[in-house]
């Protein structure tokens, strides 16, 4: 293990202190050496020349990265827990619909359609949540990402990340709370059925025809025109007495399945001309919707 | 002909927005080094700098950095991943600590391993000085730190081409001197511009300057070169010269003057600034920029 000098100081020999730089000792060996070398200036100067440099690094990297990284918030660690991406869990961390507040707000205007729902009690009772749940995902995709929403937009389009892929990456976050949340709402309503998810496929299916809108246009303007089709929609489908629409009746879902599936087709079409469109593009087409 | 040194090669930019004309013809080369863009409020200097970083492309011309072609998709994705861009007015998520805003840009630029990504969040934060308050939230920075965050993030992944939009508007004496001090380093071996309204961040920086008003290309040059431009248009007198151009008066309270000096005046030494307002007097002098 050692010797003993001429001055009666006991050292670690080459051999172990070799061992403890390359890190084959057991942890028993390694905390014995440390002790030593803590009080040892010349079998600290030995391990020393003894060391590999990289190990070094890397070790100190690896040290620096244990001690050093922010705590994340909740919602970010429980998304690393369910398996996503440590770096898409950043960037969803920057959408709106993921703070607080945006939640509460969504909360809020679910229990809303919810109160009523326990007020009126009859045949309508379910109307409002299968109206309001769809704007939900709408609303939050709208200022999750665009010009003067989004504050690091101009230094996003300036960086090699795809501008679609930011886009659909927050979408799902908007889509995944504001679905979630609706879920819990449907939940509470005085009468449970099927037809209380009847919010679930128009949701879908308008999110996806905005996305898809927005390879063409802006995506604010893409999401106002296609929440305000909905709002029309029922507006002028919803019929007294009882109140109900076709919009939530079998054929109203399956035209919203396919409305989907027919927008997810034209979004992957299409999503080349959304990249081009945020930043560097001489399309004259585009020109008028520029930063300046 | 363009010099192998360029990394920027700029053709007859141009880019309008309504009837303002942005951008108005403008070519130029940028070489490795400082080079300062001057110009007053509405010169078309960020217009210029958001061309150079591929967040807006021009109505007319082209742009090769890098070697690199904008116009082409996979090349500008290339370029992005090579270039830092602080903006005029950068935004920030500011319920965001400064690392974890520094670390959502090293995502957007695309460096995903996670360990290297802490630790490039981490040298850069250290260049601008900003190590020690890398877990206050950014809301809580103050104004000149927060423009060190947006210059950090600019650092990231060592660029080869750093365009910086008035990047110590805002700093006080200090802090620019810092700043400089900075970007003195930064253009060692890579090409930084930068736009500015301080002439003395031009001399103190600056190897290369040009400059922009209402559009076009005024001068390009060497600092010493722009101040040259004024060598027998500054002179000094006891009261303001009404023949002057622009005057006022100094510390000593003597009056300088710019413009065409009357026979017999008291001729100084003209400093860049001289230049650089004279240049903005007026057709007049659009002869001495020849």
């Amino acid at each position: 293990m050692g010797g003993v000098d001429a001055a009666g100081a006991w050292h670690a020999d080459g051999e172990v202190l070799g061992a403890y730089s390359d890190g084959r000792l057991d942890a028993a060996g390694r905390w014995s050496v440390e002790a030593h070398l803590t009080s040892c200036a010349a079998c600290r100067l030995q391990a020393r020349a003894l060391v590999d440099p990289a190990r070094l690094r890397r070790l100190r990297a690896a040290l620096i990265e244990a001690v050093d990284v922010p705590r994340a918030g909740v919602v970010e660690r429980l998304l690393v827990r369910l398996g996503v991406a440590d770096h898409t869990v950043r960037v969803l961390a920057a959408t709106p619909a993921l703070r607080g507040s945006w939640l509460l707000a969504v909360a809020t205007t679910l229990a809303f359609a919810v109160l009523a729902a326990w007020v009126s009690r009859g045949a309508d009772a379910t109307m409002w949540l299968l109206c309001v749940a769809p704007l939900l995902p709408l609303a939050g995709i709208a200022v999750a990402y665009g010009p003067g929403i989004d504050p690091t937009y101009e230094i996003g389009l300036a960086a090699p990340l795809g501008s679609f892929r930011l886009l659909l990456l927050r979408a799902a976050t908007v889509l995944g709370t504001s679905t979630l949340l609706a879920a819990a709402a449907s939940l509470m309503l005085p009468r449970l059925g099927w037809g209380a998810a009847g919010w679930l496929l128009p949701s879908l299916g308008l999110t996806a025809c905005s996305l898809a809108l927005a390879t063409t246009i802006e995506p604010l303007r893409a999401f106002g025109i296609t929440a305000g089709a909905w709002v029309v929609a029922v507006a002028v489908t919803v019929a007294p007495p009882p109140p109900s629409s076709v919009l939530f009746s079998a054929a109203g879902q399956v035209a919203f399945a396919t409305l989907a599936l027919l927008a997810a087709v034209v979004m992957m079409v299409r999503r080349g001309r959304f990249e081009a469109d945020r930043g560097f593009d001489t399309t004259p087409r585009f020109a008028a919707r520029r930063l300046r | 002909m363009t010099t192998p040194a360029s990394t920027v090669q700029a053709r007859d930019l141009t880019m309008t927005f309504g009837r303002t004309r942005a951008l108005d013809g403008v070519s130029f080369e940028l070489v490795p080094g400082v080079t300062g863009l001057l110009g007053p409020n509405g010169a078309g200097k960020t217009t210029l700098l958001r061309v150079l970083a591929t967040v807006s492309a021009p109505d007319a011309g082209s742009v090769l950095t890098l070697g690199l072609d904008p116009r082409r998709t996979d090349q500008r994705l290339d370029l992005r991943g090579r270039l830092g861009y602080m903006p005029q007015e950068p935004g920030f998520h500011a319920h965001f600590t400064a690392f974890e805003f520094v670390d959502y840009v090293a995502i957007l630029k695309e460096l995903h391993q996670r360990r290297a990504r802490h630790e490039e969040v981490r040298r850069v934060l250290e260049l601008v000085g900003l190590d020690a308050v890398r877990r206050k939230k950014i809301k809580a920075l103050s104004g000149g730190m927060r423009r060190r965050v947006a210059l950090a993030q600019a650092l990231l992944g060592d660029p080869d081409l750093l365009i910086l939009d008035e990047p110590t508007a805002g700093l006080d004496p200090e802090q620019r001197l810092r700043f400089r001090e900075l970007v003195g380093q930064l253009g060692e071996g890579r090409t930084v511009l930068l736009s500015t309204h301080q002439t003395e961040d031009v001399v103190a920086l600056c190897q290369q300057v040009m400059m922009l008003h209402l559009g076009k290309l005024r001068f390009t040059g060497t600092p010493l070169e722009l101040a040259g431009l004024a060598q027998g248009h500054v002179w000094h007198s006891h009261k303001r010269d009404p023949g002057a151009l622009g005057a006022w008066r100094t510390g000593t309270g003597q009056h300088r003057n710019i413009g065409n000096p009357p026979a017999g005046a008291d001729l100084l030494e003209p400093t860049l600034e001289d230049g650089y307002l004279l240049l903005l007097g007026g057709d007049q002098f659009e002869e001495v920029a020849a």
